[in-house]
């Protein structure tokens, strides 16, 4: 079969049942080629760029405002991007409009038609497409018995559960084979509970289905959970796209370390293979590699990466940073959570060198360091109890070098916890 | 306080004085016209109902209101779309404009339609000399009943189209309807109660319309009059009974209607 009769068949052929290991080809599931957008004059979208794989799931994360709904509306055709090109299987399909697309959307509120039942529902796409009654019905049963809602068929959207009416959703958008699956905020509406439990629902079933789904989302958690990938979106641009593993502990810029997860970021300066922050100074010579002598960086790290040591002796692959004092200790669930005072004091500054950690940050309570936050799990916690007011050695097992080019507007020594 | 025991008089008694009001307000004329029809029998009634007159009175104001209902439905569907899809300048003057007919004296509705369709008016002038004439015929009654009830239909179907939701619509076109199936299967549907209500309220609301229509009809009997008109002829006439027989149908019309519409109302309501 040709590339462009397969994506015939999945725009516009809704019946029979086309075996999924004819679908793999060569092109992406779905491309974006540099979309850019704007609303009236405020851009929304700059320069967007990524493909998805077949069968691949990408969550596209970020803050409201980030311009993620407009990404997913553009590509299901509801919206027209200003430049750039959506291709779908190969296909560019920037100029077709929305129902000639054959892209499944799972609106955040699910947009189930109210005056039709379940069956009704998930049969639209092929009544509209002027199927036989005996192929609607067929596939109608093959879907209901996917979704497991055998018992529901004849209840209206009014009379199911969000859960069950996420699930005749996606159900209506599979019976015409979409292309790509588009699920907008998909759990928002859901308590916490049902959340959980939903997207590893949803999650089993794309894997058995695999269909390409694009989920939109703002929770972090979320994120990690359903994506193969997750694209950071950041005020309309991509910030970073990459797999759970590596947005979550190789972040290329702040704005991904902070909104993935809670991070502790120090201002610093490249010196020889180890970054020096303040008089503190930590080797870091891979790290490092790719800058130049006296360049001024970030070390980003996690609170779980942070290690703390009443005698000073550190464990063996933990880099020492600095002492420090321990301010606040607090339980939280699982973990807990400790926030410690590092002795950075600032070096004298060569010329034209940034001042870091300048005492003035100590405030009003004449102290000086920098706060940052350290977890512990319970069985260490209940093995090496600590007090505040505890001095303690404060090394790193893991952490990030970034680079930082706002230096001028940072706040030094910021700490960032979500 | 509430009463915990003993016997509350409060409740009864308010009951009552309600009644009380409403007894010579509303109950009592209402129930007068039964009173009266009936009194002579149910024979005279009947035969003065069937007087061909008085069926064709009613028939005419039936079909007249049918006509005008049709019209201000389909007016007030597409008027509703447009208005709630496409923000334009100018928009609110237009909403404005439809709503104006409920605030205008109906007689003075007839008395503009007369001025601009009539023989020496604006435009009946143009059309005059080609043989047409649309005062004084059912035409110019169903003109009227459109013009005194424009708003109404408009005026429950538009908020409905307002609060559905964008996404029931953008659904139904990535799921590949076109922009007709989705008003088809979709908006429509969802349109059901709010076109129904709309509907009975303009019938009801032209049926029984006289002050627009007593100026453009010509109040002729057997070819323009209709039933409220034929009361009114009827009634000055002295014949009183034939008067009554067909307020009573006109009565029970409204009764009919209304109780579909109060009775019918969560079938009317669901979305």
């Amino acid at each position: 079969m040709r590339p462009e009769e397969i994506t015939t068949i999945f725009g516009n052929d809704a019946g029979g049942s086309a075996p999924e290991g004819e679908r793999v080809q060569a092109a992406a599931a779905a491309s974006l080629r540099s979309i850019s957008k704007k609303f009236k004059k405020a851009v929304v979208l700059e320069d967007i760029d990524f493909d998805m794989a077949e069968g691949e799931s990408l969550v596209l994360l970020g803050a409201s405002g980030s311009g993620k709904t407009t990404i997913l509306r553009i590509i299901a055709g509801l919206e027209e991007p200003d430049t750039g090109r959506v291709i779908l299987h190969g296909k560019d399909v920037t100029e077709l409009p929305a129902r000639e697309r054959g892209v499944g959307v799972i609106f955040q509120s699910y947009a189930l038609f109210p005056r039709m039942t379940v069956e009704k529902n998930i049969g639209y796409g092929l009544r509209i497409r002027g199927r036989s009654r005996k192929e609607i019905k067929k596939k109608v049963d093959e879907l209901i018995e996917l979704v497991g809602l055998e018992e529901h068929r004849r209840k209206y959207p009014s009379q199911l559960s969000g859960g069950q009416q996420q699930r005749v959703a996606i159900a209506r958008t599979l019976a015409y084979k979409p292309q790509v699956l588009l699920f907008d905020e998909p759990f928002g509406a859901l308590d916490a509970q049902t959340r959980v439990r939903l997207r590893r629902e949803i999650r089993a079933l794309l894997k058995r289905i695999n269909v390409p789904a694009l989920f939109i989302t703002h929770d972090q958690e979320e994120a990690l959970e359903l994506g193969d990938r997750i694209a950071v979106l950041n005020a309309g641009r991509l910030e970073q796209i990459g797999t759970p593993d590596e947005v979550y502990n190789r972040p290329e810029t702040e704005y991904v370390a902070t909104f993935l997860g809670a991070a502790n970021l120090l201002l610093g300066v490249v010196s020889r293979g180890d970054v020096e922050i303040g008089t503190a100074i930590i080797p870091a010579p891979v790290e490092t590699a790719r800058f130049r002598e006296g360049q001024a960086i970030k070390l980003v790290f996690r609170p779980e990466d942070v290690h703390i040591s009443k005698t000073g002796d550190l464990p063996d692959g933990c880099r020492r940073l600095t002492n420090g004092v321990i301010e606040e200790i607090r339980f939280v669930g699982a973990y807990e959570r400790l926030t410690l005072r590092l002795d950075l004091v600032a070096r004298q500054p060569s010329e034209g060198e940034p001042v870091l950690y300048n005492v003035a940050l100590a405030g009003r309570e004449k102290r000086t360091g920098v706060p940052i936050v350290a977890t512990r799990p319970k069985p260490e916690a209940n093995a090496n109890l600590l007090n505040v007011g505890d001095r303690v050695a404060v090394g790193l097992t893991a952490f990030r070098v970034l680079a930082n080019y706002t230096l001028a507007s940072e706040r030094s020594g910021r700490m960032v916890t979500r | 306080m509430r009463h915990v025991r003993g016997f509350d008089v409060v409740r009864p008694l308010s009951i009552t004085t309600l009644i009380a009001i409403m007894l010579p307000l509303v109950l009592l004329p209402l129930a007068s016209i039964f009173i009266f029809g009936t009194s002579k029998g149910l024979g005279s009634f009947w035969a003065a109902l069937t007087a061909p007159e008085a069926l064709f009175a009613l028939q005419l104001s039936l079909v007249t209101s049918f006509w005008a209902t049709a019209f201000n439905v389909l007016f007030g569907l597409f008027a509703s779309y447009v208005l709630s899809r496409h923000n334009f300048w100018g928009r609110n003057a237009i909403i404005v404009t439809i709503s104006l007919p409920t605030a205008i004296p109906t007689a003075v509705a007839g008395f503009a339609l007369l001025l601009l369709w009539g023989p020496y008016g604006t435009l009946g002038r143009l059309i005059a000399p080609h043989g047409v004439q649309i005062m004084f015929t059912a035409w110019a009654i169903i003109l009227a009943n459109i013009f005194v009830t424009f708003p109404l239909a408009f005026g429950v179907i538009k908020p409905v189209f307002d609060t559905m939701s964008r996404s029931l619509e953008e659904a139904s076109a990535t799921i590949g309807a076109t922009r007709w199936q989705t008003f088809w299967y979709v908006t429509l549907p969802s349109l059901r109660g709010a076109i129904v209500t709309g509907a009975l309220l303009t019938f009801a609301r032209a049926v029984g319309e006289f002050g627009s229509t007593i100026l453009v009809s010509g109040n002729l009997a057997m070819r323009t009059q209709t039933a409220p008109l034929y009361i009114f002829a009827k009634f000055n006439e002295g014949q009183v009974e034939a008067a009554n027989a067909v307020a009573i149908v006109l009565a029970l019309l409204s009764f009919f209607i209304f109780s579909i519409l109060f009775f019918a109302r969560d079938w009317l309501d669901t979305d």
